[in-house]
């Protein structure tokens, strides 16, 4: 399996919103962090009528590739926001 | 399904309550396990739990079987429940009670007391933010956080010196007769809680010494029996898990004593006796190296 990394030369925090929008049908997002550690916030008409774990799941399944194994960039989701428009 | 999918999924429905983890219940390894442990603690007499950093194929295994990528995880009656966020905000509004089959302990308002300078500083911070709301955090280990946010499900809305606060049902139950006060000189609050719990003291090596000398001390050292072999403070004793035990079945207001190397893994281990119950616990300040008695071999 290809690192999610090699493919782009813009910061974790960059790749990360990315791998979100492109997952999420019409999520903006913002992605903060440093030391592994980061804060989400998305915001996405597909949250709507979701129970918190089916809306976190959505951005979870997105950004698993970046979770994966012992050296994986995101150590840990601090807060995860997930809004709706 | 391969062998380690089979266990779990045996695990998971043979378990009304089950928390895959870092680390134990009394030892939570991870500060999002932690969390999680403390609100099961507060509403179970018992779970069970399965430590996924003691088995590298359960700590993957489990994240396929959820199709979730972080730990701690949470199953009630064979359903996924979510990770610590999500259990978080269900214990907030009572749905997590619910699903356990608690009842909902009715929780009131905090009264709280903010002195004249908190007070200042924070409309100051307001009006500065454009926000009216303070959101008012005691977290399960007695952590504060003070922020602007809005007011969510559950919530309880305090009104104390023209502010208006909220806080969710576990930090309402742990702040009730707190009070706030600013400290101008250290630039910071100053938070008296009568509800926060004795925490770990710290003992100097010449305190310890005089102790020791007096006799009767429970003294652990929590170091690798390898670093124990090249010297220890005599009259302490090795700590593994069957001392564990044994420490765990001593009456909670015996004194405990740690000590390590320097002083932070002790402390550590200090704070997990806390959480265990135990009232009088000491770390060791500066550990083995700070000890100028004799050392044992």
């Amino acid at each position: 399996m290809s690192s999610p990394f090699k493919t782009v030369g813009a910061s974790v925090e960059d790749a990360v919103r990315d791998a979100i929008v492109a997952a999420i049908p019409g999520a903006s997002a913002e992605v903060r962090g440093s030391g592994g550690h980061f804060a989400i916030k998305v915001v996405s008409e597909a949250f709507d009528g979701k129970s918190l774990l089916q809306k976190q799941r959505l951005v979870y399944r997105a950004i698993a590739p970046f979770m994966d194994g012992p050296n994986a960039p995101v150590h840990a989701v601090d807060t995860l926001e997930t809004l709706t428009p | 399904m391969d062998a380690t999918q089979q266990k779990i999924d045996q695990l998971v429905k043979g378990n009304d309550v089950i928390l895959f983890m870092k680390g134990t219940r009394v030892f939570p390894q991870c500060g999002f396990s932690a969390t999680v442990v403390q609100l099961l603690d507060e509403l179970l007499p018992s779970y069970e739990t399965v430590n996924v950093l003691a088995d590298a194929d359960m700590r993957q295994g489990i994240k396929t079987y959820s199709d979730w990528p972080t730990i701690p995880q949470l199953y009630v009656k064979g359903e996924f429940i979510g990770g610590c966020d999500i259990v978080k905000q269900l214990y907030a509004t009572g749905e997590l009670q619910k699903q356990l089959g608690v009842t909902v302990e009715e929780v009131k308002a905090p009264t709280i007391r903010v002195s004249a300078a908190a007070a200042e500083v924070l409309k100051q911070a307001a009006a500065q933010e454009g926000a009216d709301t303070l959101r008012f955090e005691v977290g399960p280990q007695f952590q504060y956080g003070l922020g602007f946010g809005q007011e969510q499900p559950g919530d309880l809305v305090v009104e104390a010196a023209g502010l208006r606060f909220v806080f969710d049902r576990g930090s309402a139950k742990r702040s009730d007769g707190l009070s706030l006060d600013y400290d101008a000189a250290k630039g910071g609050f100053n938070i008296d809680n009568p509800n926060a719990p004795p925490g770990v003291r710290q003992i100097s090596t010449d305190e310890l010494a005089a102790r020791l000398a007096a006799g009767g001390v429970h003294l652990y050292d929590v170091r690798t029996p390898e670093e124990r072999a090249e010297g220890y403070i005599p009259g302490s004793k090795l700590m593994t898990a069957a001392v564990r035990d044994e420490v765990m079945a001593l009456p909670k207001d015996t004194p405990l004593y740690f000590s390590c190397r320097s002083g932070g893994r002790s402390q550590q281990a200090a704070e997990g006796f806390i959480r265990a119950g135990f009232r009088e616990v000491y770390n060791v300040a500066g550990g083995i190296l700070a000890w100028k008695g004799e050392v044992a071999r």
